[in-house]
C-alpha cells in the first residue's frame, strides 16, 4: 500500500515480523550455518568453476596458476609480420598515430633507397608503453591488421626508458597472434594477407623485412607461449584442470625480450649508438646505400641533428630527410656560386 | 623487618602521593583526572602489598575503572579543559591549607595517641587474632596463608554484621539511579518523537492518526493500492 | 613488624627470577598467540568469503604477521600537531598494560602463572582499564572522530561490563571461589567432563558471557568504537606505525585472553577425558592441547560471527545490553542460587535432605531436579524478555501517539 507522509509518498511492503513465533536468534543461526558451509566448501578445495556459482574458491594463485585470457583481451599493442616471408604488415599509413588518444605512437616511413619516395613500410615504429592506455583504438583503426593488442601483461620493470619500445621489439609473427586470438585472426586473415601481398610488390629490396629478420629467434621463442592459450582455447569458459599451468618458457621468453630491450636502451643512452640502435642504423645504412656518405657528413657536421640525439632512430631518419633537402639547397647554392 | 617490602611500600607511597599532588596542581583538568587514576592505582597497589587482594581489585574495578571514567566524562562536558590563564590559588590559600592540616591532624593524632606506644604489640595482636580465626575456619590446623581481609570474611560481614548499613547504602544508590533516570526521562519526553514508518502505518490502520501532507490537508489511507 | 610476609633474601631472589621467567614466557606466549590469532582470523574469514587469505609469507602465510610487524615498526611515528602529546603517547601503553596484566592470572591449560585468590575479579578489574586507554586515545588525538570513537567505546565497555560480570557470578556461585585455579580444577569431575557449560545455568551464563565478551573485545557485531564506515577508525584514527601496532596487539591479546577465560570458566580449561589418568607431565601436555582446542574453537566462533553478522547501531547496542542481556543474566544468578541450594544444601535444610537425601557429588536425583527447575526458570526468563522486548507497533499507547503527533 502507499502512505503519504510529510516528505512524500512511500510504497510500503508489509512483512509480518510480529507473528506469534519465537524469534530467539534463529535467523542468526541460519546465517552462521550458511557462512560455515561456505567456509567448509572453500577450505576443502571446492573451486568455483561456473560463472553463476556462488560457492567455492574464487582465488587464482596468480604466478603459478593463470586464468585463460579471453581472446579479445587487450593489453599493449604489438606489430605483426608474416612467418614465411618475414614481411611486416605495417605500411606506415599513420592511421594509428593519428587516432592514438595519448599520442604515444611514433612512426617513420621507409623511403625508397634510390628515389627517396615513400614506401609502404615503416622504417621505425616507437610505442611508449608507459603512457599507452590500452584502449585498442590503433588495432581497431589499422586497415592492414598490422597492429594488434597483445595478451602479455607482465611488463613491470624498473627500467623506465625501456618502455619506449622500438619496432624490433614490437614485432611478433602472425602465428603468435593466431595462437592467442584464433577466431579474431581468422576473420581478417585473408584480407590482411592479400593486402600484404599488394604491399610487398611496392617494397624494394630489403625494406619491410629487415626488422623481422633480426628477431628471427622470436618466432621460435614465442611458440611455446602460443601453445598454451591454444590448448585452453577449446574450453575457454572453464579453467583447464583447474587452471592452466604456464611453464617456465614464458618467463624465459620475457627475460630474453627484456634483456634485448635493456641492451638496446643502454646503447641508446650511452650517447653514440653502440649496440641496438647501432644495428638499426647499420640496417638503414645498407638499405640506403646511396645516402651513406652525406648522412655521415650531416651527423658529424650538423649540431641541430645532434641535439635530437636521445630519440636516436626517428631523429636520425628525420635528419636524413632534412639532410636530403639540405644537400639539395647546397647544391643549388653551389650552382649559383658557380654561375 | 623486610627492606624489600619497605622499599616497594615507599615507592608506591611516593607514586600515590606524587600523583595526588599532581591532581591538585596540574592546570589541565583532563590531566588531573588521569593523575587521579594513577593515585587510585597506587592505592590499589598498597592494598595489594597488604595482601588485601579483594579490596585492591575492587579499588581498581570501581575507582580506576568506573568512577574515574565518570569523572572524565563529566570533565569533557566542561568548557575550560586546558585551564590556561586560570589561577589555581585563591588569595587566602593558607586558610584552606590550615583547614586541611587540622582535619588531617584530627584523624591522625588520636590514632597515634592511642596506639603509638605499642605499634608492634597491636600488630602482633591483630596477627594472632587472624591466625586464630583462620585456624578455626580451617578445621583446627593453621593454614599456610593467613588472609588479612579475605573475600569470605568481607562477604560474611556485609551480609551479617553490617547488613543494615549495606542495605541503606544500596537503597540510597537505587534512589539516586531512579532520580537520574527521571531527570533524563523528563528531558526526553519534551523532545518531539518522530514515528517510524511502521508505527505510522499501524496507527493509521487503527484510525487514530490522520497525517497531513505538506499543505496540511488530511490524506486518507490508500488501501486499494495494496502491494 | 611481622605484619608483612617475611621472606629470606635468597629465597626472594629466587622468587624474582622465577617471576621474571614467568613474565617473559607470558609476554612471548601472548605476543606469539596474538600473531597466530591475526593469521588465524584472516585465513578463516578468507575461506568464509571464498578467498584464500595470506598464504605467501612463510608456510601457509604463517609469517605474515612478522612481516607486518616489521612494516609497522619501520613506519614513521606521527603525532598530530595539536594533540596532547603525552596522553597521545600513553594511551597505547595503558591499553597494552591493561591487557598484559590480565595474563598474570589467566591459566594456560592446567598451568597457572599465579594463583591469585580473586583472580577472576582481577582480570576484569584490569581489563576495565581499557576504557581509560580508549578515552585517552580519543581525547589525546585532538580529532573529532577519535573522540567519538573513544566515547562510543567507553559507553559500550561500561555497559557490557555489567552483563559480563553478572554472567560471571553463577560460575563463582557454582565453584564457591574467585580463584581461577579452583574454578578450573573443580571442573575436572565426572571423568573430566564436569564443565560448567553442561548445566542450564552455566549454559545461559556462557552464552551471555560470550555475547558480552564480543562487545568487550570489540569484535564485529559490536565494533562500534572503530566503525570504519562511520567514524574513520574511531579512537585509532590518529595512530600509525608502532603505536597503532600496539593498539592492535592489545586488541588481539584481549581477544586471546577472553577466549582463554571462557575456555577456563565454562569449558573446563584443560580438563578433559584422560588428563588426570595420564599423570602430571603427559596429562599436563594433554590439558594444554585440550585447552588450545577449546580456545581456538571459541575464537573460530567469534570469526564466524564476524563473517556473518553486520554491525549494530549504537542504540541497538545499548538496548541489547540493558533490555535483553541484563534481565536474563539477573534471572540466571537467581536460578544459580536455586541450583546451589538444591545440589549442595546439607542437614541444615531439613526439607532438601528429606526429599532428596544427603548432598553428594553422585546424588543424581538432586542434580536432575536442579536441572529441571533451573531450565524452566531460565527458559521462562528468556521467553519473557523476548516477549517484552518485542513490542508491536500497534501497542503504542495514547500518550506516545500524542507525542508522535505533537511535532
Amino acid at each position: 500500500m502507499t502512505l503519504s507522509t510529510r516528505k512524500g509518498t512511500v510504497n510500503i511492503v508489509e512483512v509480518n515480523r510480529h507473528d506469534n513465533n519465537i524469534h530467539a536468534g534463529q535467523g542468526t543461526l541460519k546465517g552462521l550455518d550458511i557462512v560455515f558451509r561456505k567456509f567448509r566448501k572453500a577450505l576443502f578445495g571446492k573451486a568455483n568453476t561456473e560463472r553463476d556459482d556462488t560457492e567455492g574458491q574464487f582465488n587464482v594463485q596468480y604466478p603459478e596458476e593463470r586464468l585463460v585470457l579471453a581472446e579479445a583481451y587487450r593489453n599493449m599493442p604489438i606489430l605483426l609480420y608474416d612467418d614465411a616471408t618475414g614481411q611486416e604488415l605495417c605500411t606506415s599509413c599513420f592511421q594509428c598515430e593519428r587516432v592514438c588518444p595519448p599520442q604515444v605512437i611514433h612512426i617513420t616511413q621507409a623511403k625508397h633507397p634510390e628515389t627517396g619516395k615513400p614506401v609502404p613500410a615503416a622504417a621505425e615504429f616507437v610505442l611508449e608503453y608507459d603512457t599507452c592506455m590500452s584502449c585498442g583504438y590503433c588495432a581497431e583503426v589499422c586497415p592492414f591488421d598490422a597492429i594488434k593488442m597483445d595478451h602479455d601483461f607482465e611488463l613491470s620493470t624498473a627500467d623506465h626508458p625501456a618502455l619506449d619500445v622500438h619496432y624490433t621489439h614490437l614485432l611478433r609473427p602472425v602465428s603468435y597472434y593466431e595462437a592467442i586470438a584464433p577466431t579474431m585472426w581468422a576473420e581478417v586473415r585473408d584480407a590482411a594477407l592479400k593486402k600484404l601481398q599488394n604491399n610487398i610488390k611496392r617494397r624494394p629490396g630489403n625494406i619491410g623485412v629487415d626488422h623481422g629478420q633480426k628477431i628471427a629467434g622470436k618466432s621460435s621463442a614465442a611458440a611455446p607461449k602460443a601453445a598454451t592459450p591454444a590448448a585452453g582455447a577449446a574450453g575457454r569458459k572453464q579453467y583447464t584442470g583447474p587452471i592452466a599451468k604456464v611453464g617456465t618458457s614464458m618467463s624465459e621468453d620475457k627475460l630474453a625480450r627484456l634483456m634485448a630491450i635493456r641492451e638496446a636502451n643502454t646503447g641508446k643512452r650511452g650517447g653514440p649508438p653502440e649496440s641496438g640502435a647501432h644495428a638499426i642504423e647499420a640496417d638503414v645504412a645498407t638499405n640506403a646505400a646511396g645516402q651513406v656518405a652525406p648522412s655521415d657528413q650531416a651527423t658529424s657536421g650538423s649540431a641541430a641533428s645532434k641535439a635530437t640525439g636521445p630519440v636516436a632512430a626517428p631523429g636520425k631518419n628525420m635528419s636524413e630527410d632534412k639532410l636530403a633537402r639540405l644537400m639539395a639547397i647546397r647544391e643549388a647554392n653551389k650552382a649559383k656560386q658557380g654561375e | 623487618m623486610n627492606y624489600v617490602v619497605l622499599t616497594i611500600f615507599f615507592l608506591l607511597s611516593a607514586l600515590t602521593l606524587g600523583s595526588g599532588i599532581m591532581v591538585v596542581t596540574v592546570k589541565n583538568i583532563i590531566h588531573a583526572a588521569l593523575w587521579l587514576i594513577s593515585t587510585f592505582v597506587g592505592v590499589a597497589a598498597l592494598y595489594m602489598l597488604m595482601e588485601a587482594e579483594f579490596l585492591a581489585i575492587v579499588q581498581v574495578l570501581v575507582y580506576a575503572g568506573a568512577v574515574s571514567i565518570l569523572v572524565l566524562f563529566a570533565i569533557m562536558l566542561t568548557r575550560q579543559i586546558t585551564g590556561t590563564g586560570t589561577r589555581q590559588l585563591h588569595s587566602r590559600w593558607w586558610v584552606a591549607m590550615l583547614t586541611a592540616a587540622a582535619l588531617f591532624g584530627g584523624v591522625i593524632v588520636p590514632t597515634v595517641w592511642q596506639q603509638g606506644s605499642s605499634w608492634d604489640k597491636t600488630a602482633s595482636d591483630a596477627q594472632a587474632i587472624l591466625v586464630q580465626q583462620a585456624t578455626e575456619a580451617n578445621g583446627g590446623t593453621r593454614p599456610e596463608i593467613i588472609p588479612v581481609a579475605g573475600t569470605e570474611e568481607l562477604g560474611a560481614a556485609l551480609m551479617g554484621e553490617y547488613l543494615l548499613p549495606f542495605e541503606v547504602v544500596s537503597l540510597l544508590l537505587t534512589a539516586a539511579l531512579i532520580g537520574a533516570i527521571l531527570i533524563a526521562f523528563e528531558e526526553r519526553t519534551r523532545r518531539r518523537r518522530v514515528l517510524t514508518l511502521a508505527e505510522e502505518l499501524a496507527l493509521r490502520k487503527r484510525g487514530i492518526v490522520e497525517p497531513h501532507d505538506e499543505e496540511g490537508a488530511v490524506v486518507p489511507v490508500d488501501a486499494e493500492q495494496a502491494v | 613488624m611481622t605484619y608483612w610476609p617475611v621472606i629470606a633474601v635468597d629465597a626472594w631472589i629466587g622468587l624474582v627470577l622465577v617471576s621474571i621467567i614467568k613474565v617473559t614466557l607470558i609476554l612471548v606466549g601472548g605476543s606469539l598467540g596474538m600473531m597466530f590469532l591475526t593469521w588465524y582470523e584472516r585465513r578463516a574469514i578468507a575461506y568464509m568469503q571464498d578467498r584464500r587469505g595470506p598464504n605467501r609469507v612463510g608456510p601457509q602465510g604463517l609469517l605474515q604477521p612478522v612481516s607486518e610487524a616489521i612494516k609497522t615498526m619501520t613506519k614513521e611515528d606521527i603525532t598530530p600537531l595539536d594533540a596532547d602529546r603525552v596522553v597521545h603517547f600513553l594511551a597505547p601503553v595503558v591499553m597494552l598494560g591493561a591487557t598484559v596484566l590480565a595474563f598474570a592470572v589467566i591459566p594456560w591449560g592446567n598451568l597457572f602463572p599465579s594463583s591469585l585468590r580473586v583472580g577472576v575479579l582481577f582480570i576484569f578489574a584490569v581489563t576495565g582499564l581499557h576504557t581509560v586507554g580508549m578515552l585517552m586515545a580519543g581525547w589525546g588525538s585532538n580529532n573529532k572522530f577519535a573522540l567519538l570513537g573513544g566515547m562510543r567505546g567507553v559507553a559500550q565497555m561500561v555497559s557490557y561490563e555489567i552483563p559480563l560480570l553478572m554472567a560471571l557470578l553463577p560460575i563463582i556461585l557454582l565453584s564457591g571461589s574467585l580463584s581461577l585455579t579452583d574454578i578450573v580444577t573443580r571442573q575436572g569431575d565426572w571423568y573430566g567432563f564436569g564443565w560448567y557449560v553442561f548445566s542450564p545455568v552455566g549454559l545461559t551464563a556462557f552464552i551471555t558471557f560470550f555475547i558480552a565478551a564480543l562487545a568487550e573485545g570489540e569484535r564485529t557485531p559490536f565494533d562500534i568504537p572503530e566503525a570504519d564506515s562511520e567514524i574513520v577508525a574511531g579512537y585509532l584514527t590518529e595512530y600509525g606505525g608502532m603505536k597503532f601496532a600496539v593498539f592492535y596487539l592489545s586488541n588481539y591479546m584481549t581477544n586471546l585472553a577472553l577466549c582463554f577465560i571462557m575456555a577456563s570458566l565454562f569449558l573446563g580449561g584443560g580438563n578433559g577425558p584422560g588428563v588426570t589418568a595420564l599423570g602430571t607431565v603427559l596429562g599436563g601436555l594433554l590439558s594444554l592441547v585440550y585447552f588450545f582446542i577449546k580456545a581456538l574453537a571459541l575464537f573460530f566462533l567469534m570469526v564466524l560471527i564476524r563473517g556473518t553478522v553486520p554491525r549494530l547501531r549504537v542504540d541497538q547496542l545499548m538496548g541489547f545490553a540493558w533490555k535483553f542481556l541484563l534481565p536474563i543474566v539477573l534471572v540466571n544468578v537467581f536460578s544459580t542460587a536455586i541450583w546451589v541450594a538444591i545440589t549442595r544444601w546439607g542437614p541444615q535444610a531439613q526439607i532438601f535432605t528429606d526429599w532428596f537425601g544427603e548432598p553428594a557429588s553422585d546424588n543424581y536425583l538432586r542434580y536432575g531436579v536442579a536441572i529441571v527447575v533451573t531450565l524452566i526458570i531460565n527458559l521462562l526468563a528468556v521467553y519473557a524478555v523476548m516477549r517484552i522486548n518485542r513490542r508491536q507497533p500497534s501497542d503504542l499507547t495514547e500518550e506516545e501517539i500524542a507525542l508522535g503527533l505533537a511535532g
